[in-house]
């Protein structure tokens, strides 16, 4: 299992700085306006508790990545435990999670940039931001590395000049009383939603092949960054309600930006844009290297093509598969269609918190002897309440969430059935979908032709549509018969 | 025989690559038009049924077209 190509070559604290960047992303510099019209003041317990949660399922990702510090983080563990369709499903969803979450970043930087300069292109920005981090990853680790570190301290530095500047200043018309507008269940669905902010902090446990001495350095990084995030979340949470009062965040395009401004003046609003700025820099760094070693993975254990897995003689880092994911995550920024991206992105993280959760339970079971460096404190009660922390935030969801969810997972199983079903029987199943679609096309050209499609449709229109139902008819009928009368080459 | 089966199968597989395409962007244009959603009498709450089918049925198109286009050696 260990990685004997890819080079050793980060730290505690590049380690550490990995946790950190693939979490504080543009998510808190946006969210903490609507989640504190839902709990108040409490959101400041709210802050913590979520970190506590997020806590539970770093502690296995701690154990497991000590264990087993192979590339891919989430989907090696599952690999490990399960193996088959649930290790390549949870690779599949960290893979495209993490494209996703590259690609929102690199649009959220596009947006901040654009608050400065207003004449610049959103899409394009993204897209070159996404190539010029994929040209730095592909150079090697160490520059991944370094790079990450530099941007998380200029950014730990900014904040905590918002940070210890609120603190300390007489300013402010806010209340830390104890005040939860909507009550309980607000507080709950305020949880829920900024839930999110904690994400990506396990980009840690994907890049395990390539932490020195991973026994002491993974559990140690990843612990200090939950623990970190816990302390900065909560106390810039201090600081908004210390200067504003709750209700004054509503409707905020950057709460943070607006607070700032109300004790620091416009140099608030520069540092906090600046911040937001790298935050989301910081983020597609680490998004990028978290889905190339999914993939690298996952081409590993012959999930992916062969391809991925190969290593740059030059730079000993898996280019393809870094090439290949950021042309798609690049796509995914051009579209610009964050929601959807964000939704995604969120449910592919969570899945995988439950799926690290449920190899820790597994792996113990099973392998009892393992070599682990570090154990889950509390276990089997640790792995249970993060399992149980996940699956409350998924019902707390949108529901297109689920939706786009549920749609991932199919192409999962596609994906799937394509490397593992013999090719014959793959292409018999495909040639009788393709006589299913044209059948239904020639219905659906049918019910055109004779209007009783319960859709108000022009004449134009209707015609346009009949023809293109046809055509789709035509070809997939053909595209069928040249599926099913292939001769049989099983392996 | 072998090499019209191959062109056919070569040109069949484009156009299901295509139509993959076009259905993956008109999924886009649901979402993003509201020109095309009235167009269409598609209500707020079916948009993402429509994007999914759609989806599903550009990406259907483009792995079987794909299919056709690479796996033409295994004909001979």
């Amino acid at each position: 299992m260990e990685e004997k190509s890819l080079k050793r070559e980060l730290g505690l604290l590049q380690a550490t700085m990995m946790g950190m960047g693939g979490a504080i992303s543009a998510g808190v510099f946006v969210t903490l306006g609507y989640a504190a019209t839902l709990a108040g003041t409490v959101l400041i317990i709210a802050m913590i508790l979520c970190g506590i949660i997020n806590l539970f399922s770093m502690l296995s990702y701690a154990e497991l990545g000590a264990a087993i510090p192979s590339a891919g983080g989430e989907y090696t563990f599952a690999k490990a435990s399960f193996g088959g369709f649930l290790s390549f499903a949870t690779g599949w969803f960290e893979w495209i999670s993490n494209m996703f979450y590259a690609s929102l970043s690199a649009v959220g930087f596009a947006y901040l940039i654009s608050y400065i300069i207003p004449t610049i292109n959103v899409p394009l920005t993204a897209v070159v931001t996404v190539a010029i981090f994929t040209l730095i990853n592909i150079k090697g680790v160490k520059e991944t590395g370094l790079t990450q570190t530099i941007l998380v301290i200029i950014l730990l530095a900014l904040l905590g000049i918002f940070i210890s500047w609120g603190v300390l200043t007489s300013q402010g018309v806010g209340t830390l009383e104890i005040k939860a507008p909507e009550g309980f269940l607000g507080v709950l669905r305020a949880s829920a939603f900024i839930f999110v902010i904690y994400l990506g902090g396990e980009a840690i446990a994907v890049a395990q092949a390539e932490i020195k001495d991973p026994g002491k350095t993974i559990p140690r990084a990843i612990l200090l960054s939950t623990l970190a995030l816990i302390f900065i979340y909560a106390t810039i949470a201090y600081v908004v309600f210390k200067i504003v009062p709750s209700k004054t965040l509503a409707g905020q395009a950057s709460p943070l930006a607006y607070v700032a401004e109300q004790f620091m003046g416009p140099l608030g609003v520069g540092i906090i844009t600046i911040a937001g700025i790298i935050a989301a820099l910081s983020s597609v760094n680490t998004s990028i290297m978290a889905h190339s070693r999914v993939s690298y993975a996952l081409a590993r254990d012959g999930y992916f093509p062969k391809n991925f897995f190969n290593l740059g003689e030059r730079f000993q880092t898996p280019f393809i598969a870094i090439f290949v994911g950021s042309v798609f995550t690049a796509a995914f920024a051009a579209t610009g269609v964050v929601n959807f991206v964000a939704y995604a992105a969120d449910f592919g993280f969570i899945i995988g918190f439950v799926f690290v959760n449920l190899s820790l339970i597994k792996l113990r079971r099973d392998k009892p002897d393992l070599h682990r460096p570090f154990r889950v404190p509390l276990y089997p009660l640790t792995p249970i309440l993060g399992i149980i922390a996940s699956l409350f935030l998924i019902i707390f969801l949108e529901p297109s969430t689920l939706l786009i969810g549920i749609g991932l997972f199919i192409f999962s199983l596609i994906a799937y059935c394509i490397r593992m079903v013999g090719h014959y029987r793959f292409c018999l199943a495909f040639g009788g979908m393709n006589f299913g679609i044209s059948a239904f096309s020639a219905i659906i050209a049918y019910l055109i032709i004779s209007n009783t499609l319960p859709i108000a449709l022009s004449e134009v229109t209707r015609l346009l549509f009949f023809g293109v139902a046809v055509f789709v008819s035509i070809t997939y009928f053909i595209a069928g018969l040249l599926d099913i009368i292939r001769k049989r080459d099983e392996k | 025989m072998g090499e019209v089966r191959r062109a056919v199968s070569q040109f069949i597989g484009l156009i299901q690559c295509g139509l993959g395409g076009v259905a993956s962007v008109f999924a886009y244009l649901v979402y993003a038009s509201p020109s095309i959603r009235d167009a269409l009498s598609v209500t707020p709450n079916e948009v993402y049924l429509y994007m999914f089918l759609l989806l599903v049925f550009g990406m259907f198109s483009i792995l079987s077209g794909l299919l056709l286009i690479r796996e033409e050696d295994s004909w001979d």
